[in-house]
């Protein structure tokens, strides 16, 4: 029977440190940064900037949804491309828990040099870094999507507002890394909101079209397939 | 127009820091020592925060005194992990919110009993987690959270609220500034000696430049700043700053040094993190701020 006593042990463990992975990193990495390491404050900033986004969007577009919005984890969606406007609609068309989690690849030359525009890509637009200027950064995304066991991508494989052809290496890497691609849509946004404007013209509708998820495409087809569900639904 | 004549030293500070940055920037624009451009930019962002929130009133003191407590805090429990316990870090903020606001409204008594309430909060965080792992550790981080980053710099929201304290809060926060600049000088052009493994770089010559600074510059700002105080007041205020400064920057060398760290963060660059500037204030503030109210029951 125990008298109540217990044997200390002979040395107690000393305090260790495990410093965030981000710790050394800027203001615009740790912002940029995928997968996100949590931080109260960003994830605060982002919550009340998501909302406040997301409000405004559906207040001044009228958004009509078609197809089914995505389900189940490690889900990329792939859109084209036209307007600053087309994050904050695909935003709009999903469900909150899909919002929460989403992360936008932007170009990190383009939205993230400047402290206040990574700021306000990351907070309003879930945005994260892609570097598209560094050759060896489809393999670290490579590296990351494989280890991720969930979460959801917007990926604009044009790559920019002023193109519409598809680069594929994007999607290989998505394809490769088991990711599933979702095809999405985006019509009227252009007109909401064109390139080269520096405001946006409210009430201009916009459609967001969700296509099934690409599983059965072979990899080599994907943007073929993807050109043709844009153009289908323009 | 004389010194004497301005409505506080506010305006007099305002004016000596304004003429400070254009002088410092031609000097080194003079000297060509381009290492010290970087600081400089961060010091024309940081001298305007501090002195527009000055003069907005204590509201705005006692807002950005909460928020780099809070960011300070962020950095301290990013560096030694305990930011993954979201619920001993937001007790923490919560204490530190608690501290500045009951400051700001001058209630002393509840004001010195915030740490034993921030500790009890502290309590139930292992409990509602249910967990025993590492809660020993996260649990003296916190409590180290809530009376030094917390409590400690609540002081000077504090210290803005009495008649005439605004004087003692420039003093404070240009000396401690001041010290650390005067330490490094002075050890880069005379530093022999090594004295201590907290940080291997500072020099008795540096230490004892600054200690002297402290106390030179307490009697050069006494008129302006605080002229109620006799003169033994002024001194135990430059012992403070000149000896306390030094000893809240090696605290602060010390935590970087278990944790395994050089800066606690790169927000302000040239400077490092929040913590990195504010580690000499953060002691000086409430041994100045007690001392005063000991000897001289505050500014009456």
């Amino acid at each position: 029977m125990s008298d109540g006593r217990t044997t200390p042990s002979a040395e107690l463990p000393p305090f260790t440190y495990a410093p965030m992975p981000d710790v050394d990193s800027s203001l615009r990495e740790r912002l940029g940064q995928y997968p996100r390491v949590p931080d109260i404050t960003f994830d605060a900033l982002r919550t009340i900037a998501r909302w406040t986004a997301v409000g405004l969007t559906k207040l001044q577009f009228p958004i009509e949804i078609r197809g089914e919005p995505p389900t189940g984890d490690r889900v990329a969606l792939v859109a084209n491309h036209q307007s600053h406007l087309d994050s904050l609609v695909i935003l709009a068309a999903l469900s909150e828990r899909r919002r929460r989690e989403i992360a936008c690849l932007a170009a990190k030359d383009y939205f993230f040099e400047k402290p206040a525009v990574a700021l306000a890509s990351s907070l309003f637009a879930m945005a994260v870094a892609f570097d598209r200027t560094r050759y060896t950064e489809l393999r670290r995304w490579t590296r990351i999507l494989r280890e991720q066991r969930r979460g959801t991508l917007l990926v604009y494989p044009s790559g920019s507002r002023r193109r519409s052809e598809v680069h594929d290496a994007i999607l290989f890497v998505l394809a490769s890394s088991g990711w599933s691609v979702v095809p999405v849509a985006i019509a009227g946004s252009a007109k909401a909101w064109p390139v080269g404007r520096a405001l946006w013209r409210p009430f201009q509708p916009v459609r967001v079209t969700f296509g099934p998820p690409m599983t059965a495409t072979p990899t080599k087809d994907l943007g073929a397939a993807l050109a043709a569900f844009w153009s289908a639904n323009a | 127009m004389g010194i004497e004549a301005l409505p506080q030293p506010l305006a007099a500070y305002t004016a000596l820091a304004a003429l400070s940055v254009v002088v410092f920037g031609l000097f080194l624009r003079v000297t060509r020592l381009t290492a010290g451009w970087l600081p400089y930019r961060t010091w024309l962002v940081m001298l305007p925060v501090v002195f527009v929130s000055l003069w907005l009133g204590p509201w705005a003191w006692a807002l950005l005194i909460t928020v780099l407590s809070i960011y300070g805090f962020k950095e301290f429990a990013r560096a030694t992990g305990l930011y993954r316990e979201r619920l001993f870090v937001l007790a923490v903020y919560l204490a530190m919110v608690a501290a500045n606001t009951l400051a700001y409204f001058g209630r002393f008594g509840l004001f010195t009993v915030v740490p034993m309430w921030g500790v009890a909060l502290l309590t139930l965080v292992p409990i509602v987690r249910n967990k025993t792992e590492g809660m020993l550790q996260d649990f003296a981080l916190s409590v180290l959270g809530v009376v030094y980053f917390g409590w400690f710099l609540a002081h000077l929201t504090y210290l803005a609220t009495w008649d005439g304290g605004l004087g003692l809060v420039l003093y404070i926060v240009l000396a401690t500034q001041l010290n650390d600049v005067v330490a490094f000088l002075v050890g880069k052009l005379f530093g022999r000696r090594h004295w201590t493994t907290l940080s291997p770089n500072k020099t008795v010559e540096g230490s004892l430049g600054a200690f002297v600074f402290g106390i030179t510059f307490a009697f050069v700002n006494w008129q302006l700043a605080f002229p109620q105080l006799p003169w033994w007041g002024v001194l135990g205020l430059g012992v403070i700053v000149g000896a306390g400064g030094q000893i809240g920057d090696l605290t602060l060398a010390n935590f970087k040094r278990n944790v395994g760290i050089k800066d606690f963060g790169n927000l302000l660059p040239g400077h490092g993190g929040i913590l990195d500037r504010l580690n000499s204030l953060t002691l000086v503030a409430p041994v100045a701020f007690h001392f005063v109210r000991f000897f001289f029951g505050g500014f009456p």
